[in-house]
């Protein structure tokens, strides 16, 4: 009865969000974008959150992706389709080589070399600037779609769709079992026969080929990309706080709090214009410290206590 | 035998390179010292909460930062010199610290260390951004005649003033060591980093020895920031190159080796100024850290598998 | 011969855990691992079944050199072992635990995995198998454990402390478990126990342990009367 009812309710949400463009006007449809590209990375960085493993990567992966797409076309001559699966697939290469380097040890140092990573490359974009643009950044001949808000929202649209996809995936799969297992309890999932350097490799890998995928999306959309707009705090910081309010473990939590924290991101940043972000500095704070399932925890156990019966 | 062995030819590696630096680029030696001993004085109290409350702390460049900003507005306000401003700048963020760990990170200690590192990075956040909040993104310095105080042998002309970081940075670490070995208190901070339940029984109190470790090492950073603000500018994410740095530092000399952090931070320093002396590779000196990072853990892991 | 190490060693810095084992083991075998505290019995079976890497010596799985094979495709092999402090995975629910093995280890779908999970734990007497694993009682939480390690299809499986905290009943009931598992299925298996009674009863022969090394071995009436292995319980000349 409940998951026809939540499968009810993603029905009727998937064509509401697939016919917005037919009653908004352009600002919602921008409001839209932005907040469905931080869920997409928000549910990316809950998928690997699930297997233990902070990563503090995203906004790397992304503007790996985002360079890898304009550079793609500007110097490789692609159309802009293929130049945003050319940035997935760049991104995820690009996960597998640092993650095989690195994955054997974990926790910590997983994490801060994923802290480092956005530096990193926004470094190495800088410099090749003959190649990249360096900081002034770099500028497509003309946007997808002709810059079509409808079809830029549906663009977003599709790419949240891959992310949701590949949650979902994550959840329902043998993955769901082994990324589990690794998260609580590594040494009994050795001893069931979990290789655990594979399944986090496939974890880490994928998720940074989506990031990448985003990237593409979102530069695709906009023209141009510089060092400062795509590896920017905002993609890194955004996504984790969204996820931890929502609630993490889950495709639902890390949804709910992009909508929730996007549509209040939009009002702080009119607000608030230098360090807005503190707001959600303190929320992840408060979060870890007192509700670490975040919201959807809350919810359950109103739940539980409304029903009587356990969720 | 094979570890005399081992260690001779290190150090006949080190001599042979330190001559080749002296005669062809002098320069990357003075200045790789002065850079080594910057990060070794930021590494070493991070390598002391690492190593006895077992916390990751990634806001530890965030606490120097908020130091020298400290130190700033104390300067500017009662029209000090900064180096008269270290003690009460140590002490101020030192209490600062104390309760920014009574308040969030004792909570976290017994939640998995993934809570721990999305904790600590939080904290990183809130305090740039409010930094950033109260004073913008601009950067803010204090212009001091001393700091350019520079010595001239032969033809070859340099900055001296960094050099102050060397006797800081040797004085932490073998202050530290004195510190944990030599006295009770220090004594008990080290059973608590080897054995907490262990040294609970013995009737130590972890959780007041966390508080004062991490405490400590607050005031060093912070009695850092103040001295960093003399030669440097600063600007909120000032602090977060050097937690990645410290963190490479620390991972490099091994969790518990204090001194050995000098020794990295020389590699690293070294390493860096190296790069920074020729046109072509001079951008490329901040990749220098990662790539050192990705040696040690791939050094680890492969230790790991053998044994 | 299904199982057999030749001079296993394993020190730790200056300890030396493990000293030169050797022992073998065939199939439908119980062997019962005894010895004092700290002598090395958990260490060994970590050698074994891959979680830690030996410093010498070797390790054979029907007649194949296995030592620098990591724990998991031990375990695909059909290496097995249950653990001492047992930690259930706690975001999956009990038969999600047991399914595990079955997954990795076995390699099956989540449909066939579901159904062998469902099937060990009617052989096993557990109930409820949607619990999460939060509130289960002792011997669940053991039956639960060896399901997880049967779920590998093993076979060599050891026990580690598996009777501790259990009352006369259950640990009679899993006695009988553990004997059917070894006749019908023809387990090879080996039982680390502190309750001599249980090692009397349930073991063909035992090996006793003492500060790394193997002291003794044989049938349980022999070793219990030799004096080594009384001086080693005992402790030396007091």
């Amino acid at each position: 009865m409940k998951r026809n009812m939540s499968k009810l309710f993603s029905l009727i949400f998937g064509i509401l969000a697939v016919a917005l463009p037919f009653f908004a006007g352009d600002y919602p449809l921008q409001v839209g974008r932005n907040i469905m590209m931080y869920m997409a990375l928000a549910i990316t960085w809950d998928m690997l959150l699930r297997s233990g493993q902070v990563s503090f990567g995203i906004a790397g992966l992304f503007g790996l992706g985002a360079y890898a797409s304009i550079l793609g076309v500007i110097h490789g001559g692609m159309p802009s389709w293929v130049s945003i699966v050319f940035a997935a697939i760049f991104a995820g290469l690009v996960a597998f080589i640092i993650g095989f380097l690195i994955l054997r040890l974990r926790a910590m140092y997983f994490s801060i070399v994923t802290l480092a990573l956005g530096e990193i490359f926004r470094i190495i974009v800088q410099n090749l600037h003959e190649f990249t643009g360096g900081p002034e950044g770099i500028v497509m001949q003309g946007v997808i779609f002709g810059g079509n808000a409808n079809r830029l929202y549906w663009l977003t649209l599709a790419g949240l769709g891959i992310a949701l996809g590949g949650s979902y995936w994550f959840e329902n799969s043998k993955v769901h079992f082994a990324l589990t297992a690794i998260r609580n309890n590594e040494i009994s999932a050795q001893s069931s026969g979990v290789n655990i350097f594979r399944w986090l490799l496939l974890a880490f890998v994928v998720t940074s080929a989506i990031q990448g995928l985003l990237g593409g999306i979102f530069v695709q959309s906009y023209g141009f990309a510089t060092p400062d707009t795509v590896f920017t705090t905002d993609f890194m910081l955004l996504p984790i706080a969204m996820a931890l309010l929502g609630g993490i473990y889950s495709t639902t939590g890390p949804i709910f709090g992009a909508l929730l924290l996007g549509i209040v991101s939009e009002w702080l940043k009119l607000k608030i214009p230098y360090g807005h972000l503190v707001v959600y500095g303190i929320m992840i704070i408060i979060v870890i410290l007192f509700m670490p399932r975040g919201l959807r925890q809350l919810l359950r156990q109103g739940l539980k206590t409304t029903n009587g019966r356990s969720a | 035998m094979v570890v005399k062995r081992s260690k001779a030819i290190l150090a006949a590696i080190l001599i042979a390179v330190s001559i080749l630096l002296i005669v062809w680029k002098p320069t990357v030696l003075i200045y790789g010292l002065q850079a080594a001993a910057l990060y070794a004085a930021i590494a070493i109290p991070m390598g002391l909460v690492l190593g006895i409350v077992h916390i990751v702390n990634l806001a530890h460049g965030e606490f120097m930062m908020l130091a020298a900003y400290t130190a700033y507005n104390a300067c500017k306000a009662f029209g000090i010199d900064p180096l008269l401003a270290i003690v009460p700048t140590a002490v101020v963020t030192a209490i600062f610290g104390w309760v920014i760990f009574q308040l969030t990170i004792r909570r976290a200690l017994k939640a998995p260390e993934l809570n721990q590192l999305i904790l600590t990075f939080g904290l990183a956040i809130a305090f740039t951004q409010t930094i950033n909040l109260i004073f913008t993104s601009q950067t803010y310095k204090i212009p001091l005649d001393y700091v350019s105080a520079s010595m001239t042998i032969g033809d070859l002309t340099f900055g001296i003033w960094s050099f102050v970081f060397v006797p800081v940075a040797i004085i932490f670490a073998y202050g530290l060591q004195y510190f944990l070995t030599k006295t009770i208190t220090g004594k008990a901070a080290l059973a608590v980093g080897q054995n907490p339940r262990g040294a609970a029984i013995v009737g130590i109190d972890v959780y007041r020895t966390y508080g004062l470790v991490f405490a400590i090492a607050t005031a060093l950073v912070g009695a850092m920031g103040a001295l960093f603000l003399t030669k440097s500018a600063i600007f909120p994410i000032v602090g977060s190159p050097f937690t990645m740095k410290s963190f490479c530092l620390i991972a490099m000399a091994g969790i518990g080796n204090i001194p050995g952090i000098l020794g990295a931070s020389v590699l690293l320093g070294v390493a860096e100024n190296f790069l920074r002396a020729f046109r072509g590779t001079r951008d490329w000196a901040e990749i220098v850290f990662f790539v050192l990072i990705i040696i040690v853990i791939l050094g680890r892991s492969l230790k790991g598998r053998k044994s | 011969m299904k199982l057999a190490t030749k001079n296993l060693t394993k020190r730790f810095l200056g300890l030396v855990a493990v000293n030169n084992v050797s022992f073998s083991m065939e199939e439908g075998e119980i062997l019962g691992i005894i010895g004092p505290n700290g002598a090395g019995k958990t260490t060994f079976i970590n050698l074994v079944s891959g979680i830690i890497m030996p410093s010498d010596g070797k390790i054979e799985f029907k007649g194949k050199d296995i030592t620098s094979m990591p724990a998991h495709e031990r375990a695909r092999l059909g290496i097995a072992r249950t653990y001492q402090l047992i930690h259930p995975l706690e975001n999956l629910t009990l038969i999600q635990n047991i399914m595990v093995g079955s997954i990795f280890a076995r390699g099956h779908n989540l449909k066939e995995a579901r159904k062998r999970a469902e099937e060990l734990c009617s052989e096993l007497g557990l109930q409820n198998v949607e619990r999460d694993t939060s509130h289960l009682t002792i011997l669940e939480i053991k039956k639960m454990e060896i399901a997880r390690a049967l779920a590998n299809e093993p076979e060599v499986l050891f026990l580690d402390e598996l009777m501790a905290g259990l009352n006369a009943d259950e640990t009679k009931e899993l006695i009988a478990m553990v004997q059917k598992l070894a006749k019908e299925r023809k387990v090879a298996i080996g039982v680390v126990e502190h309750v001599m009674g249980v090692i009397r009863e349930l073991t063909h022969r035992v090996i006793v342990m003492e500060a790394g090394e193997i002291i003794a071995e044989g049938k349980y009436e022999d070793v219990s009367k030799d004096p080594r292995v009384i001086e080693a319980y005992l402790g030396g000349a007091a």
